[in-house]
């Protein structure tokens, strides 16, 4: 770093190695801790159609994703999938893509 | 037709007319039938284009609740992973949902030989619930169908915005069962 300032003169470069070397020390503990996918209830979705959204995106049988509907419809939420935060982040999309009222947060 | 001769409007089909050597072709696996009327079409095709109207529309006070609807929050108490989520994925999710929508409007458009609508994959069929249940969210939560009260309340109102959203409904459901057979 210290280089290739010399290098540049009087030109400041150490932003762009500081943002690219230095890792977000959170984010990289975060990155490891498993993610819970949530969905929550609402008025609108059908439980048949919540059921088979839950079938079809995981590959959950009819007795898995009717049991995890039941509880987003009478407990107000259920954890519909675990993972790293790519994997929960594509849940949550493909959740969001059929409508589903999806999010994630870190499993505690 | 008679009220006896009842056809649900949407149908699982016997593939066997097709090809009995067509096991690899795109023509193998279920086939799915959508008995609308063309008043249906024409109603469900306007309903898209509204939808369409909808995803390119900027947020204002009218459309951002149902645009929030439409795409929810991912990181409900962390708003700087939340604003990361959304640059990365919003303008996708807005492309999927715009692509499904031109996709599935080009199904309920008929032949204009046979004036019929041509039978539909699996895959065209789930992108065909998809946005039949996205309009019924969007027309939901303009109806304020917030909580359960509000839901069966809706269930009792007969007038014609929450005939349409009983009748979406109707449709989702066979839709959701036909599809459900192959599962």
């Amino acid at each position: 770093m210290g280089e290739r300032c010399g290098q540049n003169g009087d030109v400041p470069t150490t932003l762009e190695p500081v943002r690219v070397e230095e890792p977000d020390v959170d984010e990289a503990l975060a990155n490891d801790k498993p993610w819970v996918v949530i969905v929550w209830n609402d008025p609108i979705n059908l439980m048949s159609y919540v059921t088979y959204v839950l079938k079809s995106l995981f590959g959950y049988s009819d007795e898995k994703a009717t049991a995890l509907m039941l509880d987003v419809h009478h407990k107000g939420k259920a954890a519909v999938a675990h993972g790293n935060r790519e994997e929960a982040e594509m849940h949550v999309f493909r959740l969001h893509e059929h409508s589903l009222w999806a999010s994630m947060e870190h499993d505690v | 037709m008679s009220r006896q001769d009842f056809v649900p409007p949407v149908e699982r089909v016997d593939n066997s007319d097709v090809d009995p050597l067509g096991t690899f072709d795109e023509g193998a696996g279920p086939k799915f039938r959508l008995n609308f009327e063309p008043e249906e079409r024409d109603l469900l095709i306007r309903l898209l284009g509204e939808m369409k109207d909808l995803l390119n529309s900027e947020e204002n006070e009218a459309t951002a609740p149902l645009l929030h609807r439409l795409f929810p929050p991912a990181f409900r108490d962390d708003p700087e992973k939340e604003a990361e989520y959304q640059r990365l994925m919003r303008e996708e999710l807005v492309m999927s949902r715009v692509v499904s929508v031109e996709l599935v409007t080009a199904m309920l458009t008929a032949d204009p030989d046979t004036g019929r609508l041509a039978d539909l994959s699996e895959p065209d069929t789930m992108a065909f619930m998809q946005s039949l249940n996205a309009v019924r969210l969007v027309l939901g939560t303009m109806l304020d169908i917030t909580d359960d009260d509000s839901a069966e309340q809706a269930d009792m109102d007969d007038s014609h915005e929450f005939q349409l959203y009983g009748y979406l409904g109707w449709l989702l459901e066979w839709t959701v069962q036909s599809l459900s057979e192959t599962v």
